[in-house]
């Protein structure tokens, strides 16, 4: 079962990379996970898109873990529950997560006591991400009940 | 000295630089309006397109508050920008510059403008309109205290320093402030696409602007060429470099879309793509003047964007190498009135059989300075060969796009002829194989077609097409691209019939006939370049000298030129800078010096 969460983390963080970029391509938004990750551990753009990546699928995978102990205490798994598991992840990742947590431990993301001073800022996300445009929110949901999804299948196949 | 003027808030074309950063080009007037800059890309829609419409357009507005005169240089062999403001309380100096990438944290794109105080106190007034996808509005917001500006997947972000408070008011960013003797501002634009705004620090801005500096002398100072109008060939140079598209290779045409060819007319272009009928002349100019990396990086992208339309070569690529090029018209005014604004460029579904003979004209000059070719440039090459060929018997649309009837155009006839010379030429040295000696029969025929019925004997030189007797500057084309002997007869009387009957002091016209559209055109100024270098190759040294003396001297007060010029006003039209009328400069000023030699 644990095995099954794993894939599923790894094909549902690719699926819900996959879906940013898209959106991103089809100008919804501006999110770039990967680059704000990446960005914590260097300033070097094309090494933060990189070690960004490689965090992004970390970060995959461990929530793919965290849902798999939910699934074991509730004694149940598949698609549905997987996405509604996505669904929560979505709303406490722009909520809180990334829209406050990350701008409090990120060394180059601005917050709304920042000004550009002696070091550059990141642009932060703001509520729900909304400064990173206006369908952001839309996307991050629909992507993350995709992931969800996606795990909750496999953890489910996995028996 | 002279104050800045405004046409119904259109400045003179004439009155514009630019600075750039390898990827776009901000146009800046005389006037420190930054009315012209696409993001992130050349050819990306506009933020600030004031140049084609003054009212919603958007502009980057930074001058003083009180009558002023203006005066410009570039810092010397860069791309970096001084215009300084004389005004009845002082003197500010303003440095405009669009950042290279450096290490540290930067935006994606970064405009930067340095204000520096050099006597007196002068008030200063600097106002922002962001009008993204070509005049659109937006919202602007704060973001850690700045104002931001998002549309879409694009951002853009103003920050100042030592400049005012930036205000948000109507659609701006604006601020004023006064800046006395060793006061120094600075004013950025900083740009995000698909990912979130980078806020640079004021040190970092410093720093990059010096290291931008150093990097345009630095590439400057590996420039080889010798000969004479030494600084108007490397300011032409540095324009190159502005149009050369650096993720690709690829060098744009122009900066800019519908500058109009005649002010108030209808022939105004998107200029934003790069042209493969250009290649011949842009590797010898880029070989010309040490720059093998450049012309490498064009002639790579020049065979990949073709590889998918191959044996085609189409008329023009998008910068990143895609054929589409789909023309639409935008609900902007145009410059002064010159409607329509267009994006995109119908002439890339036409057939210009010239751009084949330029082609191998440009992989033969590759070859010679590469000693070779590799395999697949070979083969591609061997397969244009075969395709010219095929095709060169029927009609075309010419080397200048007309949207009339097609017709057998003398020089696009002349340019297949060349492109099997150099097939052939190539075969022979062993770098690329195919039917030689099919290629050397249709060359044969093509020759026989020109000589039979391109040629006026009561004119004394070949005429536009073989259905008229009228004259195209297109022809110098011949002498340039070694059609035949520079020296041979028929040459020389048509070199001497472009002067008589196209020409009017420095001034050459393209063409004097019906070509499918409305309205007139200026003088352009590459075909009077091309005349220059016509006559440096028949060795007709003296009128050669003189003429190009006449047009270095047409240049704009930084050296740079627009694709045409108004004979009874001088006024610049056409798109800006233009890659052609610098390549053929820079190439005329080139063959002078080895005829010279």
């Amino acid at each position: 079962m644990i095995g099954g969460a794993l894939v599923g983390g790894l094909a549902g963080t690719l699926v819900l990379t996959t879906l940013l970029r898209a959106a991103s391509e089809l100008g919804l938004t501006r999110i770039d996970l990967p680059f704000l990750l990446g960005t914590a551990v260097t300033e070097d753009r094309v090494r933060a898109k990189a070690i960004g990546y490689l965090l992004h699928f970390v970060f995959g995978l461990l929530f793919a873990l965290a849902y798999w102990a939910v699934f074991v205490v509730v004694d149940d798994s598949g698609i549905l529950l997987g996405a509604a598991f996505g669904f929560v992840h979505a709303l406490f990742a722009a909520s809180a997560l990334v829209s406050v947590l990350l701008p409090t431990v990120h060394p180059r993301m601005g917050s709304g006591f920042d000004a550009a001073g002696s070091a550059p800022l990141l642009e932060p996300p703001g509520f729900f991400l909304l400064n990173y445009g206006r369908q952001t929110p839309l996307v991050t949901v629909v992507a993350h009940v995709v992931y969800g999804g996606i795990v909750g299948g496999f953890v489910a196949w996995a028996g | 000295m002279s104050d800045p003027i405004r046409n119904r808030g259109y400045a003179p074309i004439r009155d514009y630089a630019a600075v750039g950063d390898g990827r776009t080009v901000a146009l800046v007037a005389r006037d420190g309006s930054i009315d012209w800059l696409c993001l992130p890309d050349l050819d990306s829609p506009s933020v600030f397109a004031a140049l084609v419409d003054a009212e919603r357009g958007g502009r980057f507005l930074l001058e003083p508050e009180v009558p002023y005169e203006a005066t410009r240089r570039y810092v010397p062999k860069t791309n970096v920008l001084e215009t300084t403001f004389a005004t009845s309380q002082g003197r500010v100096r303003v440095t405009d510059a669009m950042t290279l990438p450096t290490s540290g944290f930067a935006p994606y794109r970064e405009l930067v403008r340095r204000v520096e105080g050099t006597a007196g106190r002068v008030p200063m007034l600097w106002r922002v309109e962001p009008r993204p996808r070509y005049g659109a509005r937006v919202r602007l917001e704060r973001r850690a205290g700045v104002p931001v500006a998002a549309c879409g997947r694009d951002a853009v972000a103003v920050l100042g320093w030592d400049a005012g408070e930036p205000a948000i008011g109507d659609g701006d960013v604006n601020s004023r402030f006064v800046t006395a003797e060793g006061d120094v501002a600075h004013i950025v634009l900083a740009a995000a696409h698909q990912e979130p705004l980078v806020l640079p620090a004021r040190g970092e801005v410093a720093t990059r602007l010096a290291a931008t500096e150093s990097a345009w002398r630095d590439w400057s100072a590996g420039r080889v060429y010798d000969g004479p109008w030494r600084d108007a060939v490397l300011r032409s140079a540095l324009a190159l470099k502005l149009l050369v598209f650096a993720p690709s290779g690829a060098i744009a045409a122009a900066a800019t879309t519908s500058v109009p060819e005649a002010v108030g007319g209808g022939r105004n272009w998107d200029y934003r793509f790069s042209w493969p009928r250009d290649s011949a002349f842009t590797l010898r100019a880029l070989l010309g003047l040490g720059c093998s990396r450049e012309a490498d990086a064009y002639f790579s992208w020049l065979s990949h964007a073709s590889q998918l339309t191959h044996p085609n070569v189409r008329v023009l690529y998008r910068l990143n190498g895609r054929p589409e090029a789909d023309e639409r018209t935008l609900p902007l005014s145009g410059y002064r009135g010159s409607c329509p604004v267009r994006i995109g460029n119908g002439a890339a579904g036409q057939t210009q059989l010239d751009v084949y003979g330029e082609v191998l004209d440009a992989a033969s000059e590759m070859a010679r300075s590469a000693g070779g070719l590799d395999r697949d440039h070979a083969r591609w090459l061997a397969g244009v060969a075969d395709h010219v060929c095929d095709i060169w018997a029927e009609t075309d649309a010419g080397i200048w796009e007309v949207r009339g009837d097609p017709a057998h155009f003398t020089q696009s006839k002349m340019m297949c002829a060349v492109a099997l010379d150099r097939a052939c030429a190539l075969a022979e040295k062993g770098w690329v194989r195919g039917d030689v000696a099919r290629w050397r029969r249709e060359r044969g025929r093509i020759r026989a077609f020109v000589e039979n019925r391109c040629y006026a004997e009561h004119k004394r030189s070949y005429t536009r097409s073989s259905e008229e007797d009228l004259l195209d500057a297109s022809l110098l084309l011949g002498v340039i691209a070694r059609y035949d002997d520079a020296a041979a007869p028929r040459l020389v009387g048509t070199v001497d019939a472009v002067r008589r009957e196209l020409a009017d002091g420095p001034y050459v016209t393209r063409y004097v006939s019906e070509d499918g559209l409305p309205g007139e055109e200026g003088a352009f100024l590459a075909c009077s370049f091309w005349l220059v270098e016509a006559y440096a190759r028949q060795g007709r040294l003296e009128e050669a000298t003189a003429l190009m003396d006449e047009l270095v001297g047409l240049a704009n007060d930084v050296g740079l030129y627009s694709e045409e010029i108004d004979p009874r006003t001088d006024e610049f039209l056409g798109n800006f800078p233009q890659a052609l009328s610098h390549l053929a400069l820079i190439n005329a000023a080139t063959a002078v010096a080895e005829a010279a030699r």
